[in-house]
Protein backbone atom coordinates (compact mmCIF):
# COMPACT_ATOMS: atom_id res chain seq x y z
CA UNK A 1 0.00 0.00 0.00
CA UNK A 2 1.58 3.14 -0.65
CA UNK A 3 1.37 6.01 1.79
CA UNK A 4 -0.80 8.14 -0.30
CA UNK A 5 -3.58 5.46 -0.06
CA UNK A 6 -2.63 5.12 3.82
CA UNK A 7 -3.23 8.51 4.60
CA UNK A 8 -6.29 9.04 2.18
CA UNK A 9 -7.82 5.77 3.05
CA UNK A 10 -7.61 5.13 6.59
CA UNK A 11 -7.44 8.29 8.19
CA UNK A 12 -6.72 6.73 11.63
CA UNK A 13 -2.93 6.32 11.31
CA UNK A 14 -0.21 8.02 9.31
CA UNK A 15 2.59 5.04 8.71
CA UNK A 16 6.00 6.17 9.60
CA UNK A 17 7.23 6.32 5.85
CA UNK A 18 4.85 9.29 4.96
CA UNK A 19 6.50 11.37 7.70
CA UNK A 20 10.27 10.19 7.06
CA UNK A 21 9.03 11.31 3.36
CA UNK A 22 8.12 14.90 4.59
CA UNK A 23 10.77 15.10 6.43
CA UNK A 24 13.10 14.38 3.91
CA UNK A 25 11.26 16.67 1.54
CA UNK A 26 11.25 19.03 3.95
CA UNK A 27 15.53 18.58 4.85
CA UNK A 28 15.68 19.22 0.51
CA UNK A 29 14.10 22.06 0.38
CA UNK A 30 16.25 24.10 3.31
CA UNK A 31 19.48 22.45 1.62
CA UNK A 32 18.09 23.79 -1.56
CA UNK A 33 16.97 27.00 0.01
CA UNK A 34 20.47 27.62 1.55
CA UNK A 35 21.96 27.20 -1.44
CA UNK A 36 20.47 29.34 -3.61
CA UNK A 37 20.47 32.06 -0.62
CA UNK A 38 24.52 31.10 -0.76
CA UNK A 39 25.61 31.21 -4.25
CA UNK A 40 22.76 32.66 -6.39
CA UNK A 41 24.38 36.22 -6.61
CA UNK A 42 27.76 34.65 -7.84
CA UNK A 43 25.49 32.44 -9.98
CA UNK A 44 24.42 35.56 -11.52
CA UNK A 45 27.78 37.20 -12.27
CA UNK A 46 29.01 34.53 -14.11
CA UNK A 47 26.13 34.70 -16.29
CA UNK A 48 25.76 38.11 -16.97
CA UNK A 49 29.79 37.91 -17.35
CA UNK A 50 28.63 36.18 -20.66
CA UNK A 51 25.46 36.97 -21.45
CA UNK A 52 25.32 40.19 -20.88
CA UNK A 53 21.64 40.64 -20.35
CA UNK A 54 20.26 40.79 -16.77
CA UNK A 55 16.91 39.01 -17.84
CA UNK A 56 19.00 36.28 -19.50
CA UNK A 57 21.36 35.94 -16.56
CA UNK A 58 18.60 35.70 -14.45
CA UNK A 59 16.71 32.50 -16.72
CA UNK A 60 20.24 31.20 -16.58
CA UNK A 61 20.79 31.28 -12.72
CA UNK A 62 17.17 29.79 -12.50
CA UNK A 63 17.61 26.89 -15.18
CA UNK A 64 21.21 25.97 -12.71
CA UNK A 65 19.17 25.71 -9.66
CA UNK A 66 16.62 23.71 -11.56
CA UNK A 67 19.07 21.13 -12.60
CA UNK A 68 20.34 20.95 -9.17
CA UNK A 69 16.76 20.15 -7.66
CA UNK A 70 16.33 17.16 -10.68
CA UNK A 71 19.84 16.03 -9.13
CA UNK A 72 19.62 16.42 -5.33
CA UNK A 73 19.85 13.14 -4.51
CA UNK A 74 23.73 13.76 -5.64
CA UNK A 75 24.17 16.56 -3.64
CA UNK A 76 26.05 15.09 -0.54
CA UNK A 77 28.25 13.51 -3.02
CA UNK A 78 29.45 17.13 -4.19
CA UNK A 79 32.39 18.20 -2.83
CA UNK A 80 33.00 22.01 -3.26
CA UNK A 81 29.37 22.95 -4.62
CA UNK A 82 30.59 26.45 -5.35
CA UNK A 83 32.21 25.33 -8.33
CA UNK A 84 29.87 22.63 -9.03
CA UNK A 85 27.01 25.15 -9.44
CA UNK A 86 29.66 27.52 -11.27
CA UNK A 87 30.38 25.01 -13.89
CA UNK A 88 26.97 24.47 -14.31
CA UNK A 89 25.65 27.65 -15.32
CA UNK A 90 28.58 28.39 -17.13
CA UNK A 91 27.43 25.31 -19.28
CA UNK A 92 23.83 27.20 -19.61
CA UNK A 93 25.51 30.20 -20.88
CA UNK A 94 27.38 28.82 -23.04
CA UNK A 95 24.86 26.84 -24.68
CA UNK A 96 22.56 30.05 -24.70
CA UNK A 97 25.59 32.24 -25.93
CA UNK A 98 26.18 29.64 -28.90
CA UNK A 99 22.71 29.53 -29.65
CA UNK A 100 22.07 33.28 -29.58
CA UNK A 101 23.39 35.34 -32.30
CA UNK A 102 25.65 38.24 -31.52
CA UNK A 103 24.59 40.45 -29.54
CA UNK A 104 25.61 44.12 -31.43
CA UNK A 105 28.16 46.58 -29.08
CA UNK A 106 25.22 49.20 -28.88
CA UNK A 107 23.12 46.79 -26.32
CA UNK A 108 26.07 45.80 -24.21
CA UNK A 109 26.67 49.48 -23.59
CA UNK A 110 22.95 50.22 -22.92
CA UNK A 111 23.01 47.23 -20.55
CA UNK A 112 25.71 48.11 -18.70
CA UNK A 113 24.77 51.69 -18.47
CA UNK A 114 21.59 50.14 -17.05
CA UNK A 115 23.36 47.95 -14.54
CA UNK A 116 26.78 49.47 -13.41
CA UNK A 117 26.34 51.19 -10.22
CA UNK A 118 25.88 55.14 -10.05
CA UNK A 119 29.18 55.13 -7.73
CA UNK A 120 29.02 59.11 -7.59
CA UNK A 121 28.99 59.34 -11.43
CA UNK A 122 26.79 61.56 -13.28
CA UNK A 123 25.14 60.75 -16.25
CA UNK A 124 27.71 61.15 -18.86
CA UNK A 125 30.70 59.85 -16.75
CA UNK A 126 28.18 56.40 -16.71
CA UNK A 127 27.87 56.50 -20.45
CA UNK A 128 31.42 56.49 -21.37
CA UNK A 129 32.55 54.42 -18.44
CA UNK A 130 29.39 51.61 -20.04
CA UNK A 131 30.79 52.84 -23.66
CA UNK A 132 34.44 51.82 -22.17
CA UNK A 133 33.51 48.62 -20.07
CA UNK A 134 31.54 47.61 -23.57
CA UNK A 135 34.32 48.35 -25.75
CA UNK A 136 36.76 45.98 -23.46
CA UNK A 137 33.98 43.07 -23.90
CA UNK A 138 34.08 43.51 -27.51
CA UNK A 139 37.67 42.86 -27.31
CA UNK A 140 37.29 39.94 -25.07
CA UNK A 141 34.84 38.68 -27.21
CA UNK A 142 37.44 38.53 -30.05
CA UNK A 143 39.44 35.92 -28.21
CA UNK A 144 39.88 32.61 -29.14
CA UNK A 145 37.36 31.01 -27.22
CA UNK A 146 39.44 28.74 -25.04
CA UNK A 147 41.59 32.05 -23.99
CA UNK A 148 38.21 33.94 -24.09
CA UNK A 149 36.63 31.80 -20.99
CA UNK A 150 39.82 31.63 -19.01
CA UNK A 151 39.88 35.69 -19.27
CA UNK A 152 36.38 35.91 -18.01
CA UNK A 153 36.53 33.36 -15.31
CA UNK A 154 39.81 34.74 -13.78
CA UNK A 155 37.84 38.17 -13.24
CA UNK A 156 35.44 36.32 -10.02
CA UNK A 157 38.02 37.63 -7.64
CA UNK A 158 36.64 34.59 -5.49
CA UNK A 159 37.90 31.97 -8.08
CA UNK A 160 41.36 30.45 -8.02
CA UNK A 161 42.98 28.97 -10.79
CA UNK A 162 42.92 25.85 -9.45
CA UNK A 163 39.17 26.31 -9.24
CA UNK A 164 39.11 27.96 -12.92
CA UNK A 165 40.91 24.39 -13.83
CA UNK A 166 37.73 22.47 -12.06
CA UNK A 167 35.22 24.35 -14.03
CA UNK A 168 36.79 24.26 -17.41
CA UNK A 169 37.93 20.99 -16.84
CA UNK A 170 41.61 21.38 -17.38
CA UNK A 171 44.90 21.85 -15.51
CA UNK A 172 45.98 24.56 -13.77
CA UNK A 173 49.12 25.17 -16.37
CA UNK A 174 46.76 25.43 -19.04
CA UNK A 175 44.96 28.29 -16.98
CA UNK A 176 47.69 29.89 -16.53
CA UNK A 177 49.31 29.86 -19.75
CA UNK A 178 45.91 30.63 -21.67
CA UNK A 179 45.89 33.19 -18.96
CA UNK A 180 48.69 34.72 -20.11
CA UNK A 181 47.92 34.27 -23.84
CA UNK A 182 44.87 36.07 -23.75
CA UNK A 183 46.36 38.93 -21.74
CA UNK A 184 49.13 39.45 -24.42
CA UNK A 185 46.02 39.60 -27.13
CA UNK A 186 43.80 41.78 -25.56
CA UNK A 187 46.75 44.31 -24.83
CA UNK A 188 47.62 44.06 -29.15
CA UNK A 189 44.17 44.32 -29.65
CA UNK A 190 43.30 47.57 -27.67
CA UNK A 191 46.31 48.93 -28.60
CA UNK A 192 45.33 48.42 -31.95
CA UNK A 193 41.86 49.75 -31.53
CA UNK A 194 43.53 52.79 -29.45
CA UNK A 195 45.95 53.88 -32.50
CA UNK A 196 43.01 53.64 -35.04
CA UNK A 197 41.28 56.31 -33.48
CA UNK B 1 38.40 64.57 -15.29
CA UNK B 2 41.15 62.36 -16.64
CA UNK B 3 39.90 58.67 -16.98
CA UNK B 4 43.06 57.25 -14.86
CA UNK B 5 42.64 59.39 -11.74
CA UNK B 6 39.86 57.81 -10.18
CA UNK B 7 42.32 54.77 -9.58
CA UNK B 8 39.37 53.13 -6.76
CA UNK B 9 36.14 53.85 -8.63
CA UNK B 10 36.04 50.67 -10.66
CA UNK B 11 32.96 52.17 -12.98
CA UNK B 12 35.51 54.94 -14.75
CA UNK B 13 37.14 53.93 -17.51
CA UNK B 14 40.83 52.96 -17.99
CA UNK B 15 43.78 54.14 -21.15
CA UNK B 16 45.84 51.72 -20.08
CA UNK B 17 45.65 48.72 -22.18
CA UNK B 18 46.80 46.15 -19.60
CA UNK B 19 43.99 47.80 -17.31
CA UNK B 20 41.26 46.24 -19.47
CA UNK B 21 40.94 43.67 -16.43
CA UNK B 22 39.27 46.52 -13.93
CA UNK B 23 36.29 46.37 -17.04
CA UNK B 24 35.97 42.67 -16.65
CA UNK B 25 36.14 43.26 -12.75
CA UNK B 26 33.38 45.70 -12.87
CA UNK B 27 31.32 43.20 -14.79
CA UNK B 28 32.46 40.46 -12.35
CA UNK B 29 31.29 42.47 -9.24
CA UNK B 30 27.88 44.06 -10.63
CA UNK B 31 25.31 43.39 -7.67
CA UNK B 32 22.59 40.91 -8.43
CA UNK B 33 19.24 42.32 -8.71
CA UNK B 34 16.79 42.93 -6.21
CA UNK B 35 15.09 39.35 -4.98
CA UNK B 36 16.69 37.30 -7.13
CA UNK B 37 16.92 34.77 -4.56
CA UNK B 38 13.02 34.78 -3.96
CA UNK B 39 12.16 34.55 -7.25
CA UNK B 40 14.73 31.38 -7.91
CA UNK B 41 13.13 30.06 -4.68
CA UNK B 42 9.38 30.48 -5.60
CA UNK B 43 10.07 28.93 -9.26
CA UNK B 44 11.77 26.14 -7.26
CA UNK B 45 8.51 25.74 -5.53
CA UNK B 46 6.14 26.24 -8.27
CA UNK B 47 8.41 23.28 -9.99
CA UNK B 48 6.36 19.50 -9.07
CA UNK B 49 9.18 17.55 -6.95
CA UNK B 50 7.80 14.13 -8.48
CA UNK B 51 8.35 12.90 -12.24
CA UNK B 52 5.52 13.26 -14.01
CA UNK B 53 4.06 10.08 -15.41
CA UNK B 54 2.13 10.08 -18.36
CA UNK B 55 -0.95 8.11 -18.55
CA UNK B 56 -2.24 6.38 -21.67
CA UNK B 57 -5.49 7.66 -23.04
CA UNK B 58 -8.30 5.43 -22.00
CA UNK B 59 -8.84 4.09 -25.33
CA UNK B 60 -5.08 2.45 -25.15
CA UNK B 61 -5.55 1.28 -21.50
CA UNK B 62 -4.96 -2.39 -21.20
CA UNK B 63 -9.00 -2.79 -20.28
CA UNK B 64 -9.86 -2.09 -24.05
CA UNK B 65 -9.43 -5.17 -25.61
CA UNK B 66 -10.67 -4.10 -28.80
CA UNK B 67 -8.07 -1.60 -28.99
CA UNK B 68 -5.59 -5.02 -28.29
CA UNK B 69 -7.03 -6.72 -31.31
CA UNK B 70 -6.77 -3.67 -33.64
CA UNK B 71 -2.94 -3.06 -32.81
CA UNK B 72 -2.52 -7.07 -33.33
CA UNK B 73 -4.01 -7.14 -36.57
CA UNK B 74 -2.12 -3.75 -37.58
CA UNK B 75 1.35 -5.42 -36.63
CA UNK B 76 -0.16 -8.51 -38.69
CA UNK B 77 -1.00 -6.79 -41.61
CA UNK B 78 2.55 -4.65 -41.60
CA UNK B 79 4.34 -7.53 -41.18
CA UNK B 80 2.33 -9.73 -43.98
CA UNK B 81 2.62 -6.40 -46.28
CA UNK B 82 6.33 -6.49 -46.05
CA UNK B 83 6.73 -10.04 -46.90
CA UNK B 84 4.68 -9.69 -49.45
CA UNK B 85 6.81 -6.85 -50.98
CA UNK B 86 9.60 -8.65 -50.78
CA UNK B 87 8.15 -11.60 -52.71
CA UNK B 88 6.64 -9.64 -55.12
CA UNK B 89 10.25 -8.20 -55.85
CA UNK B 90 11.91 -11.41 -56.15
CA UNK B 91 10.23 -13.52 -58.64
CA UNK B 92 11.43 -17.25 -59.33
CA UNK B 93 11.38 -16.07 -63.45
CA UNK B 94 13.72 -13.29 -62.95
CA UNK B 95 16.23 -15.81 -60.96
CA UNK B 96 19.70 -15.50 -63.27
CA UNK B 97 20.52 -18.65 -64.60
CA UNK B 98 24.24 -19.38 -63.79
CA UNK B 99 26.05 -21.19 -66.16
CA UNK B 100 27.05 -25.15 -65.85
CA UNK B 101 30.13 -25.57 -64.54
CA UNK B 102 32.06 -27.41 -66.92
CA UNK B 103 35.30 -29.42 -65.97
CA UNK B 104 38.56 -28.54 -67.01
CA UNK B 105 40.59 -30.83 -69.20
CA UNK B 106 43.43 -32.71 -68.08
CA UNK B 107 41.63 -34.23 -64.96
CA UNK B 108 42.29 -30.71 -63.02
CA UNK B 109 39.83 -28.75 -60.84
CA UNK B 110 38.64 -25.74 -61.72
CA UNK B 111 38.43 -24.46 -58.30
CA UNK B 112 35.21 -23.42 -58.32
CA UNK B 113 35.40 -21.02 -61.09
CA UNK B 114 32.04 -19.98 -62.97
CA UNK B 115 33.96 -20.53 -66.88
CA UNK B 116 36.61 -22.36 -68.05
CA UNK B 117 38.42 -21.89 -71.26
CA UNK B 118 37.83 -24.63 -73.91
CA UNK B 119 41.35 -25.59 -74.42
CA UNK B 120 42.79 -28.53 -77.23
CA UNK B 121 43.25 -31.67 -75.74
CA UNK B 122 46.55 -32.71 -75.28
CA UNK B 123 47.65 -35.79 -75.86
CA UNK B 124 46.46 -39.41 -74.41
CA UNK B 125 48.89 -41.98 -73.60
CA UNK B 126 47.37 -45.23 -74.13
CA UNK B 127 49.21 -47.38 -71.41
CA UNK B 128 51.10 -44.96 -69.13
CA UNK B 129 51.34 -47.53 -66.27
CA UNK B 130 52.96 -49.82 -68.96
CA UNK B 131 55.07 -47.69 -70.87
CA UNK B 132 58.53 -47.23 -70.63
CA UNK B 133 60.18 -44.02 -69.32
CA UNK B 134 60.64 -41.85 -72.47
CA UNK B 135 63.91 -40.79 -72.68
CA UNK B 136 64.16 -36.46 -72.07
CA UNK B 137 65.14 -36.01 -75.70
CA UNK B 138 62.73 -38.36 -77.69
CA UNK B 139 60.39 -35.84 -79.78
CA UNK B 140 56.92 -35.56 -78.64
CA UNK B 141 54.62 -36.67 -81.11
CA UNK B 142 52.66 -33.64 -81.99
CA UNK B 143 48.89 -33.85 -82.59
CA UNK B 144 47.94 -34.39 -85.78
CA UNK B 145 46.90 -30.91 -87.55
CA UNK B 146 43.87 -30.02 -87.74
CA UNK B 147 42.01 -29.94 -90.87
CA UNK B 148 39.41 -27.45 -91.37
CA UNK B 149 36.78 -27.90 -93.65
CA UNK B 150 35.01 -24.77 -95.64
CA UNK B 151 31.74 -25.67 -97.38
CA UNK B 152 31.68 -25.56 -100.42
CA UNK B 153 30.62 -23.08 -102.76
CA UNK B 154 27.27 -23.43 -104.92
CA UNK B 155 27.93 -20.79 -107.31
CA UNK B 156 30.72 -22.65 -108.48
CA UNK B 157 31.14 -26.33 -109.12
CA UNK B 158 34.09 -28.10 -107.08
CA UNK B 159 36.96 -29.12 -109.32
CA UNK B 160 37.60 -32.96 -107.90
CA UNK B 161 41.53 -33.40 -107.74
CA UNK B 162 41.38 -36.59 -110.00
CA UNK B 163 39.30 -37.30 -112.53
CA UNK B 164 38.30 -40.81 -113.54
CA UNK B 165 35.40 -40.46 -115.50
CA UNK B 166 37.24 -38.91 -118.07
CA UNK B 167 39.13 -40.93 -120.66
CA UNK B 168 42.82 -40.84 -120.25
CA UNK B 169 45.05 -39.22 -122.90
CA UNK B 170 47.29 -41.67 -124.24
Amino acid sequence: MSTGQAVFAGWMEIPKGAVDENARQHAEEQALAALVDEYATTLYRVAFSVLRNAADAEDAVQEAFLRVLRHRDRLDEVRDRRVWLIRIVWNIVLDRKRRAKTRPETDDVQELARVLPAGGLSADERAMAAQHHAHVLSCVDRLPPKERQVIVLSAFEELSSVEIASVLGITESSVRSRLFRARNLMAGLLNHSRSLR
Amino acid sequence: MKPNENAGNKSVPCSDPQDFEASLRVVATLPAPDGLSDRVRARLRSTPRTARILEWPAAFRNDSAWMRSAAAAAIAFVVAGGGWGVYSRVQPNKVIAMPPHVAAPGGFSNAGAMRTPQTVNGPVLEHPANAPAVPAASPVKSPAPQVIEMPARKDKPSVPASKPDLPQPK
